[in-house]
C-alpha cells in the first residue's frame, strides 16, 4: 500500500508544485500517534499520522474519517453491508473486483429508473450540466490539506464519478475536477484507483463531495475507499494562503485579468495601455482610451452597417418573445442577463420566468440572500426544487419559512431532498401554506425524532406524488395522509425504517388509494403475504418495488393474485424475496405481459426453464436481473449471453467471483 | 482416574514449558538480528501485530497446533488506570483432515473474533451447527460471517460498549442483508469490556460460554441455554420455505450478564467443545496459575494447554466427561469424550 508520506515541505507559501523530497521521515512520524491502530504499521484504522512540524507542512495521504451526507445507498442504515459507512478507512477489498458487501453502493444504476413509470421530470432542466449528478456523498478527513490528489478506489463497475468538490476553510465549495463526456468512455472493466488530475488550487480543505452519474453504468458501481492527498498547512502559512489570488500570482497587467472585456478588447486589436494596478485600470481606460476605442469601433460598425440588411436589435422584439427566448436560459445566465441594462433587468426579473425554480444545480451557491432575491421575483411560483442546498447552514430555516409563506400558496411541486436546514416548523409551514401541492419530495430526512410527525402535513389533500425515500416518519402521519390523498399515484417508502408496518400501509393503500401507479417499498419491513394480497386491489399499478421486503416469508397465493389483478405492471422488483417458488416464476411468465423491468436478484429456486419461459412470454422485457441466483449460475454464462442477444434483453448476472 | 488426568496434565505442561523456552529463545534471536533502531521502532509503534510462527518446535505429543498470534500493545496507548484485556486464541477443528490449514477467525465450524476500539475490548465465539452439512450448507460460513460482522460493527460509530446483545443483533441482521444468501445456524457468545468502568458485559445464546476465574476460583459463569439435550439455543437463517421446520432463536433470547473485572482476573471464552470435555475443576487447576500473566506468549501456552487437553480428552473413550455426566442425567449412555471443534479464547485482565 502506498501511504504517501514525503518528508520536508515548502518553507513558506510558495507554489504547491514543488517536488517533495523522497526521504521518508519515520522518526518524526512516530512521535505523534494520537489514536491506536488496529492492524500493523501499514494498516492503520483510518488515516496515516504525520508530524505537524511547526515550520513546514508535510505531504500526506489520508483515508475517510467519517461520512457527513449521502444521497442514497443500497443497504440499510443499521447494517454495514453496501452502506455509505463502508467508505470510511482503508480499502477492504481493493484490488479485488466484484460485488462485495464491504463497499459503498448506491441505489440506482444506468438509465432504468428514468425509464420506469415513477420517473420524474427535472424542474428547470436547463440548469443541469451536461453530466447531471444523480448521487453524491460528502466525506470528511482528519487533517486540513491543500489537495494535490484525490484517489477513489472503485471495486465494481468503475466510471461513475463525475465531479469532485472540496469545501475550503473559507466556507466555499470549489470544484476540483469535472468529467468530460469523453472521460466516461474508456473505462476498464476492472477495479481501479481513480485519481483524476485536479485543478491547481490553494484552498485548504478536509471535506470532499463526490458526485456520481450512473447513466453509462452497466450495473451498480461500488466504492471501497477515498483517499485525500495533499500538503498539510501549518498555522503560520494559513494567512498567506488565504490572501487573494490576484496578489499571490504576482501579475502583470496583461495576465491578471482574463475577463470578458479584456478578451473582447484584444480581439479588436486594441491594446489598452493600463497600469499594473487593477483598481485604477478601468478608470484610466475610460479617461484615456475610451474615446479612441469608440472611434475604432465606430468605424467597424459602419462597415457592419453595409453588410447587414436590417437593423433590428434584440430590444426591438416584443416582450413576450423576449420572455420566451429567456425562458430557455439557465438561472445563472438569467441573472447575468439582468446585469446588462435596465431593460434586460426588467425582462429577466419578470415573474413568468420564475414559475419553475430549481437551485439543485447551484447547491454550492444557494444561501439565504439568494432565496430572498428570488422571493421578490417569483410571485407566480409553481415548482420549486431546493434539493441538496443549505448543507452547511447557508440557508436559515426562518428565511425558508418566509419564502414559503410569501410564495408557497400556488405551489404544485416541492422538492426538498437532502435539505439539512429543515426543521419541524419548516415542515409545518409546508403543511399549512402549500395546500395545492401535487408533488412533495422529502428524501433523506432522517432526523431523530422524525421531522414528519403527528399531523403536520394533514392539510395536503391533492397529492399525486409523495417521495419519502430514506426519510423517517411516523406511521400515523403516513396513514392519515394516505386517507386524505385519494388521488395518490406515486408513493416511495424505501428505507422507511423498522417502525413502519408495511402490512398496515398496504391495507390502507388498498382501501383509499386504488389509483396508485407506482409503489416503492425497498427494504421496508413486515410485509407479509397478506399485505401483498391487499396490494392487488390497486389495479392501476405499473411499478412495484418489493426488493428485500419480504425475505424468507412464504408468499402463498399472493404474488399470483397481484399479477392477475394488476395486468399493467411494467416494473417489478423482487430482489432477495427468497420465498418465491417455481410456481410464482411460472405465473410471472404467463401473467406479466407488459413487464419491462424485472429484478430477480438472489432468488434461489430459479432454473433454466423458468428463465427461458419468462424471456419467451414477456415480449416487452428490457431488463432482467439474475445476479446471485446461485442455483442458476452454476451453468455456463454463454447461455445467458446468447439469450440476451436473442431476446434483446439486458440480463445482469454478476456474482462474487472468489470462493468463500 | 484423577491420577491419569494429573499425569496427562503434567506431561502436557512439561511439553508446553520446554517449547515455551525454545520459543522465547527464537524470539530473542530474532530480536538481536534486527537492528536496535529497528527494534525501537517496532516497540514504539502502537497496536503492532506480529505473526510469530512457532518455528520447528511443535510440542511433541500433539497434532500441529494453530499459529499463535501475539499482540504487542504498547502501554503508552492507554492510561495506566484503565483496565484492558490481553487475549490469545487457540483451537482445533474436529476433523483436521477437512481443515488442514490455519485460517484466522475459524476452527472448523467454530468461529471467533477479537478486536479493540478506543473505548472497549470485544471478544466473541460462535459454534456452527454441523447438521446443516447434510443439506449442502457449509455450517462454518454462518458462524464465520457472524463473527466477522461483529468485528466490523464494533468499529462503527454507534457501537455501544455496554450492549453486546445489540452488537449480536446487528450482526445477525447484517447476515440477512447479504445478496449472497447465508444459511445455517450457530450458537454465539459475545463479550465487551468497557475500559473506563472495568465492567464486562456479555451476551450468550446457546451452549458456548465464558468463565471468569479469580484467585483460583470461578467467580462468574455464563448461563447455558438448551432446548433439549444437545440442542442449544441458536441463531439461524433457515432456507426459504423451511422457516417452520427449523429451530430459530432470535437475538432477543440472549442471556445477558454484567460483571466487575479486576486486574488479575482470567477470562476464558470457549465453545462447547471445551466445556463438554474438560470439567471445571480441571480448568481451574490449569488456569489458576495464569492469573496476572501479562506476557502474551506465556498466556498462549495456557490457552494451548487447555485446547490440547480438550482435544485429547474428546477422543478418549474412557474419559468421564461432563458430556457423559449430563447425558446420564437424561438417561442417555454416551461414554467417553465428545469430539467437537474446540475454540479457546483466553484473556487476562491487566
Amino acid at each position: 500500500m502506498s501511504l504517501l508520506a514525503f518528508g520536508g515541505g515548502a518553507e513558506d507559501g510558495s507554489s504547491s508544485d514543488t517536488e517533495p523530497d523522497a526521504l521518508i521521515d519515520f522518526t518524526a512520524m512516530l512521535m505523534e500517534r494520537k489514536h491506536e491502530c488496529n492492524g500493523g504499521w501499514f494498516s492503520c484504522g483510518s488515516k496515516l499520522q504525520s508530524q505537524s512540524h511547526e515550520d513546514h507542512g508535510y505531504y500526506l495521504g489520508q483515508y475517510v474519517l467519517g461520512v457527513l451526507d449521502f444521497s442514497s445507498q443500497y443497504g440499510i442504515d443499521y447494517s454495514i453491508s453496501y452502506t455509505a459507512a463502508n467508505v470510511i478507512g482503508r480499502p477492504t477489498k481493493f484490488p479485488a473486483y466484484g460485488d462485495y458487501p464491504e463497499t459503498f453502493t448506491m441505489r440506482t444504476y444506468g438509465d432504468w429508473w428514468q425509464l420506469a413509470p415513477s420517473a420524474t421530470q427535472e424542474i428547470q432542466a436547463q440548469n443541469l450540466p451536461s453530466l447531471p449528478t444523480h448521487d453524491f456523498i460528502v466525506v470528511y478527513f482528519e487533517k486540513f490539506v491543500v489537495p494535490t490528489e484525490v484517489a477513489i478506489f472503485e471495486t465494481f463497475n468503475p466510471g461513475g464519478v463525475v465531479r469532485i468538490w472540496a469545501y475550503s476553510i473559507t466556507k466555499r465549495w470549489t470544484c476540483l475536477w469535472e468529467a468530460k463526456p469523453s472521460d466516461l468512455n474508456q473505462v476498464p472493466h476492472d477495479s481501479r484507483r481513480f485519481a483524476p488530475p485536479l485543478k491547481k488550487t490553494n484552498i485548504i480543505t478536509k471535506t470532499l463531495r463526490i458526485d456520481f452519474n450512473h447513466s453509462r453504468l452497466n450495473y451498480y458501481t461500488e466504492i471501497d475507499a477515498i483517499m485525500l492527498c495533499g500538503r498539510t498547512v501549518p498555522m503560520r502559512c494559513m494567512h498567506q494562503l488565504l490572501a487573494p489570488v490576484g496578489k499571490r500570482l504576482g501579475n502583470t497587467g496583461e495576465e491578471s485579468g482574463n475577463g470578458p472585456i479584456i478578451c473582447k478588447l484584444r480581439t479588436l486589436k486594441f491594446q489598452p495601455s493600463c497600469q499594473a494596478n487593477d483598481a485604477v485600470k478601468l478608470h484610466e481606460f475610460i479617461n484615456n482610451d475610451l474615446s479612441k476605442f469608440l472611434m475604432d469601433s465606430h468605424v467597424e460598425s459602419e462597415q457592419q452597417k453595409h453588410n447587414s440588411t436590417t437593423e433590428i436589435c434584440l430590444t426591438d422584439l416584443p416582450c413576450e418573445i423576449l420572455l420566451k427566448i429567456l425562458s430557455y436560459l439557465d438561472l445563472k445566465s438569467l441573472f447575468r442577463m439582468g446585469q446588462v441594462s435596465h431593460l434586460f433587468y426588467d425582462i429577466s426579473t419578470h415573474p413568468l420566468l420564475y414559475c419553475d425554480l430549481s437551485l439543485k444545480s447551484y447547491w454550492q451557491l444557494a444561501n439565504s440572500e439568494l432565496l430572498c432575491t428570488l422571493a421578490r421575483r417569483a410571485t407566480m411560483l409553481r415548482k420549486l426544487d431546493l434539493s441538496w442546498c443549505g448543507g452547511f447552514g447557508e440557508i436559515s430555516p426562518t428565511e425558508f419559512k418566509k419564502f414559503l409563506t410569501q410564495r408557497g400558496d400556488n405551489m404544485t411541486h416541492l422538492r426538498l431532498n437532502s435539505c439539512k436546514f429543515l426543521n419541524a416548523s419548516c415542515i409545518e409551514t409546508v403543511g399549512i401554506v402549500c395546500d395545492n401541492l401535487i408533488e412533495l419530495s422529502l428524501r433523506n430526512c432522517t432526523t431523530n425524532p422524525p421531522l414528519l410527525n403527528f399531523s403536520c402535513l394533514a392539510n395536503l389533500k391533492n397529492l399525486e406524488r409523495l417521495d419519502l425515500f430514506q426519510t423517517a416518519f411516523e406511521s400515523e402521519l403516513l396513514l392519515s395522509m394516505l386517507e386524505s390523498n385519494r388521488k395518490l399515484k406515486h408513493l416511495n417508502l424505501a428505507f422507511c425504517g423498522v417502525s413502519v408496518n408495511m402490512d398496515n400501509v398496504a391495507t390502507h393503500l388498498a382501501t383509499y388509494n386504488t389509483q396508485l401507479v407506482s409503489l416503492d417499498m425497498w427494504k421496508a419491513h413486515f410485509l407479509s403475504a397478506r399485505g401483498l394480497q391487499s396490494l392487488s386491489r390497486c389495479q392501476q399499478l405499473e411499478e412495484l418495488d418489493l426488493g428485500w421486503c419480504m425475505r424468507e416469508a412464504t408468499l402463498g397465493d399472493s404474488l399470483y393474485q397481484l399479477l392477475f389483478n394488476c395486468p399493467k405492471l411494467k416494473k417489478l422488483f423482487l430482489s432477495a424475496m427468497r420465498g418465491i417458488t417455481e410456481r410464482d416464476l411460472m405465473h410471472i411468465a404467463t401473467l406479466g405481459k407488459n413487464l419491462e423491468q424485472l429484478d430477480l436478484m438472489g432468488i434461489l429456486n430459479i432454473t433454466h426453464e423458468r428463465v427461458y419461459d419468462i424471456l419467451v412470454h414477456c415480449s416487452k422485457l428490457k431488463l432482467l436481473d439474475l445476479c446471485f441466483c446461485d442455483n442458476f449460475m452454476d451453468r455456463d454464462f454463454d447461455v445467458i449471453a446468447d439469450w440476451s442477444r436473442l431476446f434483446n434483453v439486458d440480463i445482469k448476472n454478476s456474482r462474487i467471483y472468489n470462493s468463500r | 482416574m484423577n491420577d491419569y488426568l494429573d499425569n496427562a496434565r503434567r506431561n502436557i505442561q512439561r511439553a508446553m514449558n520446554s517449547s515455551y523456552h525454545s520459543l522465547t529463545e527464537a524470539a530473542s534471536m530474532a530480536g538481536t538480528l534486527a537492528t536496535s533502531t529497528g527494534f525501537q521502532v517496532l516497540s514504539r509503534l502502537m497496536g503492532l501485530k506480529v505473526q510469530v510462527m512457532p518455528t520447528s518446535e511443535s510440542p511433541p505429543n500433539s497434532p500441529t497446533p494453530s499459529t499463535a498470534e501475539l499482540d504487542l500493545q504498547s502501554t503508552t496507548t492507554f492510561t495506566p488506570d484503565q483496565i484492558r484485556l490481553v487475549s490469545v486464541v487457540c483451537g482445533f477443528p474436529k476433523d483436521i483432515a477437512m481443515y488442514p490449514d490455519y485460517v484466522k477467525g475459524q476452527f472448523g465450524e467454530d468461529a471467533w473474533f477479537r478486536t479493540s476500539t478506543s473505548k472497549a475490548d470485544a471478544l466473541g465465539v460462535a459454534d456452527g451447527v454441523g447438521g446443516w452439512r447434510v443439506y449442502g450448507i457449509d455450517p462454518g460460513h454462518f458462524s464465520r460471517f457472524l463473527m466477522r460482522s461483529c468485528e466490523r460493527l464494533a468499529h462503527s460509530a454507534d457501537f455501544e460498549s455496554t450492549r453486546p446483545e445489540q452488537l449480536l443483533a446487528r450482526a445477525y441482521c447484517n447476515l440477512l442483508e447479504q445478496k449472497q444468501p447465508i444459511l445455517g445456524s450457530c450458537t454465539a457468545c459475545v463479550l465487551t469490556l468497557n475500559r473506563e468502568s472495568g465492567i464486562l458485559y456479555a451476551a450468550n445464546i446457546g451452549d458456548s460460554g465464558l468463565l471468569i476465574i479469580r484467585d483460583g476460583a470461578i467467580v462468574c459463569r455464563s448461563l447455558e441455554q438448551q432446548h433439549h439435550f444437545n440442542t442449544p439455543y441458536q441463531l439461524a437463517v433457515p432456507p426459504p420455505g423451511q422457516g417452520l421446520n427449523v429451530l430459530t432463536d432470535g437475538p432477543e433470547c440472549a442471556a445477558l450478564l454484567e460483571f466487575d473485572m479486576q486486574p488479575g482476573d482470567i477470562l476464558i471464552l470457549a465453545t462447547d467443545g471445551v466445556y463438554d470435555n474438560v470439567s471445571e475443576e480441571l480448568l481451574l487447576q490449569v488456569l489458576s496459575h495464569a492469573a496476572g500473566v501479562t506476557d502474551p506468549v506465556k498466556l498462549q501456552m495456557y490457552a494451548n494447554s487447555v485446547a490440547l487437553m480438550a482435544r485429547s480428552l474428546s477422543f478418549n473413550p474412557n474419559h468421564e466427561s461432563p458430556f457423559t455426566q449430563n447425558a446420564r442425567r437424561h438417561n442417555i449412555d454416551a461414554p467417553g469424550g465428545k469430539p467437537d471443534d474446540i475454540t479457546v479464547v483466553l484473556a487476562s485482565v491487566v
